[in-house]
């Protein structure tokens, strides 16, 4: 069975057991809200890790793009000519993309810590232009958006929502998949590594840093625009500094260069806040939840750098380091 | 033109703050070789400390001086902590371990001290001193010369003391620093320690004007970078210089084209110096090798 090792095949089947099991169990209205929104961090998750964890570019203004995303989502489903839903959640991906290119542009002179200053000067600017253009965003007032319909199929319940983000976040996974086994991959990989090395290799820094940072704003506003429909409501101060920080905390426990990693860390992340609240001692504790991501990313990236996700391949390195030794 | 200099003073004042905070940035980023995105956190817990000591009926110097003491200690314990076991990572971690700090210190002042913002007394109260049109609260002056005083002491540490000398050679080269008998790890750590004491002074200084609360540093915090960016990270004049710019300039804009749009226009200028010179007003061009 040649077909069941092939990665978007594994996808696709885990993705169909995981989109009928609130249809088969019965879930809470809130569950099913969680769900769904560790399905969308997952998405910007997945785009991020593209542009960190395999072009070695740091971003520390993505929740703009997700919020860019969102708003543009919600601008264009509310006006008078009706567009479709599909066509609206891929102009909201393709405007932040756009956005993307040009701080690729920005990213071409930049490397390291600039790069990270320049993107959190980015995010910062972008999350208050947001509460000054009151004609696109409606100010710090916020704004409201329908529940998406297609073809006439209205995904008003959470288990339907649930059905269509696994399924879009399928799709991305695969086409993310298919891209970075490709030239691409190779190249951005090649990036990564050494960049005047690459660039002695022919890879062109312009096309595939420019290619990073579009594909990551890409994923960014497909997750914005599903958090709206999904949502309802946005304002603001939501797509801030801390939201691009919790994505960086997603891609690093996860699993840095990982597409399993991505999700893997979004639902850790999404999921810390609900575990504490269980905790008895810890849940008298206010902001727990910050602290603990906080500090499992530190752990994380001094101890187990490739992320959670291949924890199992450092246990099964150490086991065969044991092995050798006792030979000897 | 009253209304220029006054603007140009309340820039001084907000400028003195951020060279502090972005002196601090370029200390640490120079000797070891890290950004402390966390700084800003670190200095908002400091004013907590001080804000705390001044609620329980103590006087005001002994406020500040308690906070200065707290963000000793505070600078040790991080650099100790949190740097020192990960010296020989790479950039990009050592970088996510301080924005991993941001929010350890956020939620541990949110779950200690609260989420609310509180008013803190300014440092110096009295009247305003009119100068031809032009007024200035002693305040501000204060403020100024605080920053001055506290920057000339520093830049004559860095320049002439044999402790200078050490921070200067660890910051050229730490292995070769090592080598000459530097004790290169006591660098990081005093290094770690006024970085942190600059930004809490900061912090304690802006405190009347922005109360005090967990997001207090933000826009200090971001200011600084852009001051340090500005300037340029090799240096460490560079900074200070960048920090003024930035805060009269921001005062600038506020005042003549748009109090609204006035952090959009300034960051689209940061990362405008960013395209145009990346190594900033004072730095130096610096090839990679590979």
């Amino acid at each position: 069975m040649e077909i069941l090792k092939k990665k978007p095949f594994q996808y696709l089947v885990i993705g169909l057991l995981v989109a009928i099991t609130p249809l088969i169990f019965d879930f809470k209205q809130a569950t099913m809200t969680l769900l769904n929104t560790v399905v969308i961090y997952a998405i910007i998750a997945l785009g991020y890790n593209i542009l960190l964890g395999y072009a070695g570019q740091i971003s520390l203004g993505h929740a703009a793009f997700m919020g860019l995303g969102a708003y543009v989502s919600a601008y264009i489903t509310s006006m008078p000519i009706k567009i479709p839903f599909l066509l609206a959640l891929l102009i909201a991906g393709v405007v932040p993309m756009i956005i993307g290119l040009l701080l690729g542009l920005v990213a071409l002179r930049l490397e390291g810590h600039y790069l990270a200053i320049a993107t959190l000067g980015f995010g910062v600017a972008v999350q208050q232009i947001f509460k000054e253009w009151i004609s696109f965003t409606n100010g710090t007032a916020g704004i409201n958006a329908k529940y998406p319909v297609i073809f006439n199929m209205k995904f008003r319940s959470r288990e339907s929502f649930f059905v269509l983000t696994i399924a879009i976040l399928v799709i991305l996974s695969i086409f993310a998949y298919n891209l970075l086994k490709s030239k691409t991959g190779r190249a951005l990989i090649a990036m990564r590594d050494s960049e005047h090395a690459a660039q002695a290799m022919g890879v062109s820094m312009f096309k595939y840093k420019l290619v990073a940072f579009a594909m990551s704003a890409f994923y960014a506003g497909i997750a914005g625009s599903l958090y709206m429909h999904l949502i309802r409501f946005t304002e603001p101060s939501q797509w801030g500094v801390a939201l691009s920080l919790n994505l960086l905390a997603m891609v690093v426990i996860g699993g840095l260069a990982s597409i399993e990693g991505s999700i893997v860390g979004a639902i850790f992340i999404m999921l810390i806040p609900e575990v504490i609240k269980g905790i008895p001692l810890f849940n008298k504790v206010s902001h727990m939840s910050t602290m603990f991501t906080g500090g499992a990313m530190i752990l994380i990236i001094m101890f187990f750098p490739y992320g959670l996700a291949r924890i199992k391949y450092i246990i099964k390195s150490k086991r065969s380091e044991l092995k050798m030794q006792s030979n000897e | 033109m009253d209304v220029f200099f006054q603007t140009v003073i309340a820039g001084l004042e907000t400028g003195s703050l951020y060279a502090l905070a972005a002196l601090g940035l370029v200390l640490i980023f120079r000797t070891s070789d890290v950004i402390n995105f966390a700084q800003g956190e670190m200095a908002m817990f400091s004013s907590f400390i001080a804000l705390r000591i001044w609620q329980n009926d103590m006087p005001y110097p002994v406020a500040f001086l308690g906070a200065i003491i707290f963000a000793i200690i505070l600078g040790f314990l991080v650099e100790r902590i949190f740097i020192r076991p990960a010296s020989k990572a790479s950039l990009v971690s050592k970088m996510i371990i301080t924005l991993g700090l941001i929010m350890i210190i956020d939620g541990l002042a949110a779950s200690i001290f609260g989420i609310d913002s509180y008013y803190m007394q300014k440092a110096i109260t009295g009247d305003n001193i009119n100068i031809g049109g032009v007024i200035i609260q002693p305040n501000a002056l204060f403020i100024i010369t605080i920053t001055l005083v506290v920057m000339a002491i520093l830049f004559y540490v860095i320049k002439n003391t044999i402790f200078g000398i050490a921070i200067r050679a660890t910051a050229q080269d730490e292995n070769t620093a090592r080598m000459m008998g530097v004790p290169v790890s006591k660098v990081y750590s005093i290094s770690w320690i006024i970085a942190t004491v600059l930004g809490a002074i900061a912090g304690v200084l802006i405190a009347p004007t922005t109360n005090v609360s967990t997001t207090m540093m933000a826009e200090v915090h971001l200011k600084s970078f852009i001051a340090a960016v500005l300037g340029g990270f090799g240096s460490f004049i560079g900074p200070v210089v960048g920090g003024f710019i930035i805060g009269i300039l921001d005062n600038l804009v506020g005042m003549y084209i748009s109090l609204k749009w006035k952090t959009v226009i300034v960051y689209g200028l940061l990362i405008l110096t960013l395209i145009v010179k990346p190594t900033g007003i004072f730095g130096k061009v610096h090839r990679k090798k590979v």
